[in-house]
């Protein structure tokens, strides 16, 4: 059995020879093409056995996967040192801008480096791989080394923070004045938070609650609060939180809890010859971790 | 299918593919494609902007890939054929906005990745693509991604000027507003705003176009 399909209306005669006239149209038969059914389709094309036959089919797949990922990996490749680049320079500029210093000033003004669990700066990590933790830093924390940022002009540092929000990771940096304890200023970004709500703590305006806080009350780490309802004038370890993004404002206190934590040690050691009674502090707040 | 003949370029057929997704066919008001990302993405113009140029390139890229590869997919596992081609577009647009426009790119952060899913590009080439020469898919492709676009961005204007007071960050509605007692309307920043605004302005066109309006 043959099939002939007119060229017109593609109405489909099956018969040995194409009909006088086409049922449909009413075009003559000269207007009908011969078409090959499917069953002699398979046969007649040659390449691993026709367009629908199993053989082509894994091997189409095959070839046009392993082509794709040739191409993303030539591609990503290609790209990575651009892209790390950028979000190197990101990283840096955040660290400035926690401080308010001008964007573009980290190399001027930084010296990176990590200190361990007792406060002591680990001297095997360089400036660069103190950076590069910031790529991973809950590994990094995992590790027991913690990357510190310190403006070498007034010894201001910048603590790198890593947590959790409602939907995604949430990060940011805190820079401490001199005295190890006042806030001098917060950046904080999200991977994907409510915009409108959750989302705002990535805002200039929620971000300068947090300029003149302080993060100890009597030599024992406090760190900050976001405080439901708003915090009370002169409170001075609370923010507000805000409507509507709760479990991201909590999520953000918890980062800035946690993450202090670890450098507890660190700020003690560095405020040691300032005020003696912090002295004896280290065995207490280790063991919160 | 070697019978078409040749056509010129900017034929009058070539054109409405071309311009038929701004008004008669429209992907999002008229296909109702693309609805999801018209929801998330119209919170502030400008990711709008920029997702509906992705959109457009990805959209235009993967029908002509997948218009001129026509012949040779087996039929049974088109889609994935399809799949593959639009996410590894996509991924090729994400990875050169990060190491080309990396602010760009982070507004977009999560958008990127979402083209995958919008129905528009699997639509688009289902209905064109697999049936037409790479030219006239490419102008398809193109004129839905931005049929799709200015939808996107009205709903955006809408949206941002209503719920946050500004248009692309900067600020339009003046202080001396909010002094007077004007508040930003919360809702506008929840998608479904976004869908009832769809709502609204599928209405306005279907009250414009008699044609379109179902018996």
């Amino acid at each position: 059995m043959k099939k002939y399909k007119c060229s017109v209306c593609g109405y489909i005669h099956e018969g040995d020879t194409p009909p006088a006239k086409c049922p449909v149209c009413g075009v003559p038969a000269e207007k009908f093409e011969l078409i090959e059914d499917s069953s002699t389709q398979k046969k007649s094309k040659g390449f691993l056995g026709g367009k629908d036959s199993s053989a082509y089919i894994i091997f189409y797949s095959v070839v046009m996967v392993v082509l794709v990922a040739v191409v993303l990996a030539v591609t990503s490749l290609s790209l990575q040192d651009k892209q790390n680049a950028n979000i190197m320079n990101e990283k840096k500029d955040a660290i400035t801008a926690s401080m308010g210093e001008a964007i573009g000033t980290y190399d001027q003004l930084i010296n990176a480096f990590a200190v361990d669990n007792s406060g002591k700066v680990i001297e095997s990590i360089s400036a660069d791989d103190a950076l590069n933790m910031l790529f991973d830093l809950p590994a990094a924390f995992a590790d027991g080394t913690y990357p510190v940022f310190e403006n070498k002009e007034n010894g201001e540092v910048v603590i790198p923070l890593t947590g959790k929000g409602l939907w995604d990771d949430i990060w940011g940096y805190i820079a401490l004045e001199g005295d190890m304890n006042t806030v001098k200023g917060v950046v904080f970004d999200h991977a994907g938070e409510t915009p409108g709500l959750g989302a705002e703590i990535a805002t200039p305006k929620y971000q300068a609650q947090f300029p003149g806080k302080e993060i100890f009350n009597n030599g024992e780490l406090v760190s900050i609060s976001v405080v439901k309802g708003g915090a009370e004038e002169g409170d001075k370890h609370g923010v507000d939180a805000i409507s509507g993004g709760t479990k991201t404002c909590n999520g953000l206190e918890n980062m800035i809890r946690n993450c202090l934590t670890y450098y507890v040690p660190y700020f003690e050691s560095k405020t040691v010859g300032a005020n003696e009674t912090n002295d004896v502090e280290p065995v207490n707040t280790e063991s919160n971790e | 299918m070697s019978k078409e003949g040749k056509e010129p370029m900017f034929s009058a057929k070539n054109m409405q593919s071309f311009t038929n997704p701004f008004n008669k066919n429209n992907p999002v008001l008229v296909q109702i494609l693309g609805i999801c990302s018209a929801l998330a993405v119209t919170v502030q113009v400008k990711p709008a902007f920029v997702m509906a140029l992705s959109v457009t390139a990805v959209c235009a890229l993967s029908n002509v890939i997948l218009s001129a590869l026509r012949k040779t997919i087996p039929d049974r596992i088109r889609i994935i054929v399809q799949l593959v081609v639009i996410a590894a577009m996509v991924i090729l647009v994400d990875q050169f906005l990060k190491a080309y426009v990396y602010d760009i790119s982070k507004q977009l952060s999560v958008y990127v990745g979402l083209i995958i899913t919008n129905c528009i590009l699997m639509g688009r080439i289902e209905a064109f693509a697999l049936s037409n020469k790479p030219w006239p898919s490419f102008l398809d492709g193109v004129g839905n991604g931005l049929g799709y676009g200015v939808v996107l961005v009205v709903i955006g204007i809408i949206r941002e000027l209503f719920g946050s007071g500004t248009l692309g960050g900067i600020k339009i509605i003046p202080d001396a507003f909010y002094e007077a007692g004007y508040v930003n309307n919360g809702l506008m920043l929840f998608p479904p705003m976004a869908l009832i605004i769809v709502g609204v302005i599928i209405w306005v066109q279907r009250s414009k176009n008699k044609d379109l309006q179902e018996k």
